[in-house]
């Protein structure tokens, strides 16, 4: 079986940035602001329904890149300096550490509710994951000044998903783990510490504890395969190793290319893992973000056609 | 031709005018016609080299008045690029991604009417010319057409190389090429490096790199093969840490970006001179000269004319210092 889903982000429609600029000028009220996420989260999930990706994110509308706002809710950490994210045209607000890291009052439980209330409107059938970065790539990509290790950083960000994940008004929570595959790329900056692989594992399987947990990597092949999740393949740049036995979403549409791929060569690149693995999540293979939002719609609806099979 | 020491300079971009991005809408919405949107660029381009100057700038530029974004500009003037829609680059930031879906053709002039424009309006004797390049161009669009990357990008060289003479005919002396993504895959740098190459070649004018929110030690690798005279990097956004890459920078200039462009705060004088002082550790003043990290645009336009007010401020408290060592001008240098 065969089941398309999205994975991270969607291209954050122009009109709904416009709106923001419009708030960050003071032109536009909270509450306005608010109709327009509602508003564009309503027509996501309803074109997700028509594109028929059966497992969905809110789209990430209200976030700026995969850490933020989350490190806004974290005590002990400031934001400041823009990065590359790895080799990419798209930049993010670094966490500098400056304290012990504890979860502060935040938003993002409510921001699901808002999305859950909007999907059971238009599109019920679907199963609506929350989106979180994971403490493996959250620590490669903070400016540690506190932590004596980068091991005891990814400890301490995990114990703050611990918190917020039990929080979370949803059952799956996907965890945006990049560095699993490509650990921080040196476009980024150079590595000076490491997470080693076993605590990386430890760390997500105690997660994969709290609730059900999609583990999605890019660009690269994983080199940690945590056991009782979901493990996401980029097929683009990285492979699926023959010994992975676990359960799998495959990134098969190319999120930063806009050249459209033929369905009958992703049907035959899908039939061989069909065959081992059974059941397969269909997705794009990184963030959506990086598409004009007209491609990315054309790729989910692509995607969609290779569902159940 | 001489410089006082530790000239000042802009790296590009400056907030438009809010009138100007009216008159932006008007056009692209069809309800201005073609010459007043002309003209009102030719005037906010005034505007913003007059503030420049005011602020005591030594090499200035328009800000980039006519440029609607700094891939895009340059993707729309060449022949064989395609939009699909704008892409965002980070926050609330977006620019329209060119996807490259036929041969590439030189059409017409990229910025030649611009650098006639800002040399016929300026009081100073240099003016820097950015232009993007052509690593960048190809790294900011999608490929739907070259066999890779590497083709795309010297091709791209092929069509500047063609510009930067017509602006040496036209009498440029100072050109900076922004690579802003030449670090983005490591392992492609020597191509970068070479379409660089490729692209000044043949051309007498002096040639600044700019480089920013990118690993500097990377690009140090690099430094020697790479043929400009001056690299312009960014420092204030990483609080001037960490800038042992510069003890690799060891006969061209260091522009060295000494006030952040993405934190709305003034820095002071003493902050600026402060920085300039800890540059000084590592390249000597007679290499360096001073520009904001990157291009002004994103901030208030108040609050970007008084970074450069401060700018020039924290210069000149430097040069004070060097003036009792009998240090005050520096020449132009066209290659070191």
């Amino acid at each position: 079986m065969i089941i398309p889903a999205l994975i991270g982000s969607l291209p954050r429609p122009v009109s709904l940035s416009k709106r923001l600029e419009q708030y960050y000028l003071g032109r536009l009220s909270e509450e306005k602001l608010e109709e327009a996420y509602r508003e564009h989260t309503r027509r996501a999930f309803e074109n997700l329904r028509k594109a028929g990706i059966r497992v969905i994110t809110d789209g990430l509308y209200r976030w700026d890149d995969i850490f933020n706002p989350l490190i806004r809710f974290i005590d002990g950490v400031e934001v400041n300096g823009l990065f590359k994210f790895y080799e990419n045209n798209f930049f993010y607000r670094s966490p500098v550490v400056k304290g012990e890291l504890s979860l502060r009052e935040n938003l993002i439980p409510e921001w699901l509710n808002v999305a859950l209330a909007i999907k059971e409107e238009v599109y019920p059938g679907a199963t609506l994951k929350a989106v979180l970065p994971g403490p493996v790539t959250l620590a490669y990509h903070s400016i540690n000044e506190v932590y004596e290790s980068l091991d005891e950083l990814a400890r301490a960000y995990a114990g703050v998903l611990r918190e917020l994940m039990k929080e979370l008004p949803v059952e799956l929570v996907e965890l945006q783990e990049p560095a699993l595959a490509a650990e921080l790329s040196r476009a980024t900056k150079e590595k000076r510490d490491e997470v080693s692989h076993g605590l990386a594992k430890e760390l997500i399987e105690e997660l994969a504890r709290v609730k059900d947990v999609w583990v999605v990597t890019y660009f690269g092949t994983p080199q940690v395969f945590p056991e009782g999740v979901i493990l996401n393949f980029d097929l683009i740049d990285g492979t699926v190793p023959e010994n992975y036995r676990g359960e799998l979403g495959v990134g098969i549409v190319d999120a930063r290319e806009t050249r459209m791929e033929r369905r009958d060569r992703l049907a035959d690149r899908l039939r061989p893992l069909l065959r081992r693995y059974g059941k397969l999540y269909v997705t794009p293979n990184t963030l959506l973000d990086f598409l004009p939002e007209s491609v990315a719609w054309r790729k989910l609806k692509l995607l969609g056609r290779l569902g159940g099979e | 031709m001489e410089l006082p020491i530790l000239p000042t300079s802009i790296i590009g971009s400056y907030p438009k005018p809010r009138w100007l991005l009216r008159a932006y809408n008007l056009y692209e919405l069809g309800r201005l016609p073609k010459e007043d949107f002309e003209e009102a660029v030719r005037d906010a381009s005034v505007a913003v080299l007059r503030e420049h100057e005011r602020a005591g700038v030594d090499i200035p530029w328009d800000g980039e008045m006519g440029r609607s974004e700094m891939t895009e500009y340059f993707t729309a003037k060449i022949a064989g690029f395609k939009f699909y829609g704008p892409v965002r680059v980070w926050g609330n930031a977006y620019f329209n991604k060119a996807s490259a879906v036929s041969k590439l053709e030189y059409r017409e002039p990229l910025v030649l009417d611009e650098f006639r424009w800002v040399r016929e309006n300026t009081t100073r004797e240099i003016v820097k010319v950015p232009i993007t390049g052509p690593y960048t161009i190809a790294e900011w669009s999608f490929n739907e057409y070259y066999s890779s990357k590497e083709e795309l990008a010297f091709e791209l060289a092929k069509i500047l190389n063609r510009e930067f003479k017509l602006l040496e005919k036209e009498g440029a002396n100072f050109i900076q090429m922004d690579e802003p993504a030449m670090l983005n895959h490591p392992d492609e740098v020597p191509i970068a490096v070479e379409a660089i190459n490729r692209a000044v070649k043949g051309v007498k004018v002096k040639f600044a790199l700019h480089v920013c929110y990118s690993n500097y030690y990377l690009l140090a690798d690099y430094f020697e093969e790479i043929n400009v005279s001056q690299f312009t990097l960014e420092s204030a956004n990483r609080n001037f840490r960490d800038m042992d890459y510069l003890k690799k920078l060891t006969h061209q200039e260091l522009g060295f970006g000494a006030v952040d462009v993405h934190n709305p705060r003034v820095e002071s004088p003493e902050e600026v001179a402060r920085a300039i002082r800890k540059a000084m550790k590592y390249i000597e003043p007679e290499r360096l000269y001073v520009n904001p990290d990157c291009g002004l645009k994103l901030l208030d336009r108040r609050i970007a004319y008084q970074k450069l007010v401060n700018m020039v401020k924290g210069v000149e408290m430097v040069r004070r210092e060097l003036a009792k060592e009998g240090k005050e001008t520096i020449p132009f240098r066209r290659s070191v």
